[in-house]
Parts: structure tokens; sequence; C-alpha cells
């Protein structure tokens, strides 16, 4: 990157905290004056709230999964399926925020929602739109840093992400290890500018850390998109042929364009990927793939609607609970050759019936922040 | 000066020039590019992208456009899928009639949306817009979101069988190269998309039943985007409703980049070859010398806006909308 574009993102940063704090002040002066008079909006619970799921749509197997979850969680209180109110913003973080908006006044906010916002600045007007008509709110993955549920009292109920640097990185490590620790290693990653796929790269920069003779031959974005991944993964093969040992994917649609790269080539190098899905995993135990994280996104879609549905209800009060279980980790789970068959049979096969109301029991400890 | 160097000669041989150029300024910098096994690999990607294309290259002669590509293009392979698996899930028994039904699918698409734009008088423009959505989204019902794997060794063989150092995708797609060429040039329907292009209301006017020929044509363009869809699946082994993908960026900026002009008319399939050969090898190229990403697609862009000034005479063209 050149160090104008590295000046101009830094001083963008920093205007942006600026911005930042400012309004931070505002909202605590705001508060500060609620305390001598009663405050507009009372966190009133709802009897039957309407519970809805806002995604960008089904046809990533990631969030089919999400979805599905949510579903089973509505299927357990005795609805049908269809009970469950889909949003779909196709990524677009206005679209979110509008039907946000529509669903609140449709219901008069005697809602259950369940959101990813798409990206992380529209996190907070959704969850303000939510709070001002009285519905009760969870969200997954995207949020700025500098908004925490417990400044909404009980209407912002939780957020759930992954980290996903660690499990990258063991997934590197599991790499570099096949490889024998010496020889070239390239990185297929998600959309350049996505969090997960950001976490992922450094994962396996943290392991390379401690494997100098591997050498990170290159590095590209492949958009979670198997075609792209089979074309940039050909690209590869022509610059750097026999010196790639190990191929690191941001997640496992990437690994299948690359498996058929290689598959076009004849050649059989190891790769790793991420997300755990269902076909991943019979690569995996197929011993085509050295390992895949599983994120569950069945639980996670599931449990951030109960979670939202609970609250609503007055099951429980998010206030009078700890910070962790306000913002915290998703599970992820390593799967590799040796466990991939327990595994598939464990999750896969018969997915597992939940205990909605475990609502923290997977989960894997409070966000930390750098 | 030589008579063959005027500038409508230029013009015409101005895409070829620019991939040779390509070529050469790609393998100065980085010499590995230039190599058979690459050569391969360039032709893999461009194979499906090509025959979507080429559907679209006849609409585009006609002075009009189809944005359906993405979605027929999903429907078609997750159709072909389930029907290859659901009949015996290998070529050698009765799935392989999934692939004449993969053809019929694309043609049906095609020509609803051939007839929705002719008889509602709908613009191609929107009209298949929204085509293309339905079919994302008709495939997305199919498949609820989960992806068809499509395992079979002998189709498979498209992509792992080799002869001449090329799978045989290669010689498919260019079988249906010169089939398209013989379309466009040989046969009356072939002359028509230029006569409508060239001149909607002197085409009408000699008695040529125009709204038959534009839903001809988008039926045939469906016909392509299903054997896109097929080359796809066999490149990648797998029929998703993301199969589809970026197929409409690829094929409008490969049929314009190759020289047919988007007001019709001009241009055809031999063009659209060389332009999808542009945009693979500098999306191959870029990464081989290696370029950074968003330095690619800005590249890609500016290439857009070369390829048009210098491949097209717009001094014929009497206003620009």
């Amino acid at each position: 990157m050149s160090t104008f574009i590295k000046d101009f993102i830094e001083r963008e940063k920093v205007s942006r905290r600026n911005f930042l704090l400012a309004s931070a002040y505002g909202i605590s002066g705001a508060a500060a004056l609620k305390m001598f008079g009663p405050s507009p909006v009372q966190a009133a619970t709802h009897d039957d709230p309407a519970i809805a799921w806002s995604y960008r749509n089904r046809t990533n197997p990631y969030w089919n999964e999400i979805v599905s979850g949510g579903e089973a969680f509505v299927e357990s209180l005795g609805k049908s399926k269809d009970a469950l109110v889909h949003l779909i913003n196709e990524g677009s973080s206005e679209k979110s925020l509008a039907d946000v908006k529509a669903l609140m006044a449709k219901e008069s906010g005697k809602v259950a929602l369940a959101i990813d916002t798409n990206d992380a600045p529209n996190c907070r007007p959704v969850v303000e739109a939510v709070a001002a008509a009285g519905g009760y709110v969870s969200t997954i993955w995207n949020k700025t840093d500098d908004l925490h549920p417990w400044d909404f009292g009980d209407n912002y109920v939780s957020h759930m992400t992954w980290s996903d640097e660690k499990p990258a990185e063991q997934t590197a490590r599991i790499l570099l290890d096949a490889i024998g620790g010496k020889g070239g290693v390239v990185h297929l990653g998600g959309i350049a500018s996505n969090n997960p796929a950001i976490e992922r790269l450094q994962g396996l920069k943290n392991a390379l850390k401690d494997y100098p003779d591997v050498e990170l031959l290159d590095a590209q974005p492949a958009d979670w998109d198997t075609q792209k991944a089979n074309q940039i993964m050909s690209s590869f093969i022509t610059r750097y042929g026999d010196e790639i040992s190990g191929v690191h994917c941001a997640n496992d649609t990437i690994g299948y364009g690359v498996l058929e790269a290689l598959r076009a080539e004849g050649m059989d190098i190891p790769i790793v990927t991420y997300d755990g899905n269902p076909q991943a995993v019979d690569l995996v135990r197929e011993g085509r793939i050295l390992a895949t994280v599983f994120t569950n996104p069945h639980w996670g879609g599931g449990v951030t609607a109960s979670l939202a549905y609970h609250a609503a209800t007055g099951a429980f009060k998010p206030s009078e609970e700890p910070n962790e279980h306000r913002e915290f980790y998703g599970p992820t789970i390593m799967v590799t050759p040796q466990d991939a068959a327990d595994f598939k049979a464990k999750y896969l096969e018969n997915v597992p019936t939940y205990d909605w109301k475990d609502f923290w029991g997977p989960s894997n400890g409070q966000i930390q922040y750098k | 000066m030589n008579n063959w160097l005027t500038r409508d000669n230029l013009i015409r041989w101005a895409p070829l020039l620019v991939l040779l150029a390509l070529i050469c300024l790609f393998a100065l910098i980085e010499p590995r590019f230039f190599s058979v096994r690459n050569a391969a690999r360039i032709a893999i990607a461009s194979t499906p992208a090509l025959m979507v294309a080429i559907g679209v290259t006849f609409i585009i002669i006609m002075g009009s456009i189809d944005l359906s590509m993405e979605g027929t293009v999903s429907v078609c392979a997750v159709i072909f899928a389930f029907a290859f698996i659901a009949l015996g899930g290998t070529l050698a028994s009765f799935a392989w009639l999934a692939l004449p039904l993969a053809l019929l699918v694309g043609a049906a698409v095609g020509l609803l949306n051939g007839l929705i734009h002719v008889r509602f008088k709908i613009p191609s423009f929107m009209c298949s817009l929204a085509i293309g959505f339905v079919g994302t989204g008709f495939a997305l019902l199919l498949t609820g979101g989960d992806r068809v794997r499509v395992e079979d060794e002998l189709f498979r063989s498209l992509l792992t069988i080799r002869f001449l150092n090329f799978p045989i995708m290669v010689y498919v797609a260019l079988a249906c190269l010169v089939l398209a060429w013989f379309i466009q040039s040989h046969t009356k329907l072939g002359r028509n998309f230029y006569a409508i292009g060239g001149g909607e209301e002197l085409a009408t006017s000699s008695g040529l039943n125009v709204g038959r020929v534009r839903a001809l044509a988008f039926m045939l363009a469906g016909m392509f985007y299903a054997i896109g869809a097929l080359l796809a699946v066999g490149r990648i082994g797998i029929a998703e409703t993301a199969t589809g993908n970026n197929f409409m960026f690829v094929s409008i900026t490969a049929v314009v980049v190759g020289g047919t002009a988007l007001w019709g008319g001009i241009g055809g399939v031999w063009n659209t070859l060389v332009g999808v050969l542009i945009v693979n090898v500098i999306n191959n190229g870029m990464v081989v010398i290696g370029l950074p990403n968003f330095v690619q697609d800005a590249v890609l862009g500016i290439l857009v806006i070369t390829a048009v000034v210098l491949s097209t005479n717009r001094k014929t063209v009497a206003f620009v909308k």
C-alpha cells in the first residue's frame, strides 16, 4: 500500500474517532438529563412478539444454516417455521435498515429481531430504531467497537461474533506441519474489507512467525466465491508452480474452487479451509482437505433469535446479566480427518436438538477489543 | 502509407491488437505467463464465459440488451444437476438426457424473456433484468441454498481429460463458437439480427417480422447460456444458485471490449471470442505478475473504456444515449 493511502486511512480513522467521541459525549449528556425525568421509552415486554431474522440471503450455505437455526427455534415454540419473518437485505445496509423500520412500524415495536446489519456502521441506526420502537434486538457479526448492548438497557439484548484469528492460526499450523515446515504457501481470502477475511489471513500470518522456512508467496481476495477462487488458484499455479506446497483458504467455498483448480492440473497438495460446511467435512473425512473450522451457524442463528425472543417476553432481563452475557464469542470446533466422521454424525447427520434457553453454554467468552 | 492501414481496418483489428499487446506485456513482465499450460488455464476460465457472451452477442447485435444470464445460468445448472443425479448420476446411463434438458430449460427461459419483451413492449433492459432475478430466485427455491455436487468422472472428463494440452471443454466451446458463427453469418435468422440492429424501421418496412426475430434471438441466447451453465458445472463440479454469479459483468464487458457496439449492427461472435480472451488474459495476467487486487479492478475499468474508444467507429453514430 502506498504511503499516501496509508496516511489517508490513518487520517480518516482519527477524524472518525473524534466524531465518535463527540457523539458519545452527546449520548451520555442525554443520558444524564434522563436521570432527572422519566425516560420516554420504558422497556415494556411483549407476550407474543413477531420473531424476525434479517440477513443477506440464503444462497450462501453459511447464511442458509443460520436461518435454519432461526426456524428450528421458532418451531421449538410450537409455531410453524413460516412464523419466522425473513428480512433479506441482499447485501445492502440501506435495505437492512429500511426493512427493520418497516417491521417495527407494522408490529408497533412488538418484535424480537435477530440481525446481521451487513456492515458495522449500520448497527447503530438499526439498534436505535428498534430501541425507539420498544422492540428487542440481538445482533451478530457486524458492530462498531464503541457500540455496546448495555448502553441500551434491555432493548439491545446481545451481540455475538466469532474470533477467527485463533482458529485460522490453528488450521494454518496443521497445514504448515503437513508440508514439513518448509516451502511456500498461498492464501485465498474473502472480500478484502470483511472482518472475518482480515482475521483469517492474520491467523495464517501469526502461525507463519513460528515457521521461518515457510514463505507466504501470495494472498489474494477470492470474495468467498468458488469460481473466482478457481481462477485465482490457476493463476497462482502459473506464477509459482511447484513452489506452492500448501494452500490456506479463508472458507470452504473458496476451498472447493482451489481443489478443482488442482484437479485440473493433476496436482495434489494439502489445503485447509474454514466454516465446516457438510461437503467440506466430507472432504476432510476423505483426506482431501486437512482441516476446517465449524462455527455452528445453526446454533448461532437459533440462539440469537432465542435471546431476542426471551428478552422480549420478559423471561430474562438483559440489563441484569453480566457483560459477558451481552457480548460474547460464538463456538468454534476444529474438524480434522481423525474426528471428521464423529463430528459429522454428531452435528450434521442429526442436527442436535438444542436447548434454546441455554443461551451461553456453547459460547466462547466475552468479546475483547484490541 | 500502405493502403490497408486505413482507419476502418485499424478499428476492425484493434481488439485483436489489444489482446496481442496484453499477452506481450504480461509475458515480458513474467515469462512464466507465456506457456502452454497457462494458455490452457486461461482457456478453461474462458469457456463458460465465452458461451454466455456469445449468447448476449446476438442480442447486442440487434441493439437490445439481455441481462438475464446470471439467473438463466443458475436455473440451467441447478436443473441439470438435479436431473443428472435423478436419472442415474453418470453419463453412461440415461442421465445424459439432462444435457438436452438443460438446453431446453435455457431456451424456454430465453423465449419467455423474448415474448414478454416483444408482446408487452417492455424494454429488453428491464425485462431481462427482471427475468434474471426470477431465475436466481427460482434456482434458490429449487436448491434451498444448498449446493449440488456432480461427481461423475465421465462428465468431469470435460475438465480432466486433455487433448493436445487442452481439456475437452475447450474443444466443446470451440465447436459451439463455430456453430454460433454459422448461425450469425449463414442463416436468415443471423442476418436478420444485423438488419434489426442496423435500422429497425428499415427492417420493419422491408417486411421483416421484427417481433418474431427478437423472440427467437432471446431463445437462442438462452440456449447458449445453458451451454455456459453446463461448462461451468463441468469446471468446478458444483451446481448452485451462485453458479451464475459474475457472468453479467464478464460477458457484457467481453462483448463490448471485443468491438461489438452496444447500439447494434456491428460486431459478431469472433469479436466476442477476442473480448472474452482479453478479459481473462487480464484476470490471469494481473495475478501472475502480482498486481494487488484493487489495482486489478481499476485496470479492467480503464481497459473497457480504452477498448471501446479504439475499436468502434463513433463517427457514424448520430447520438449517444
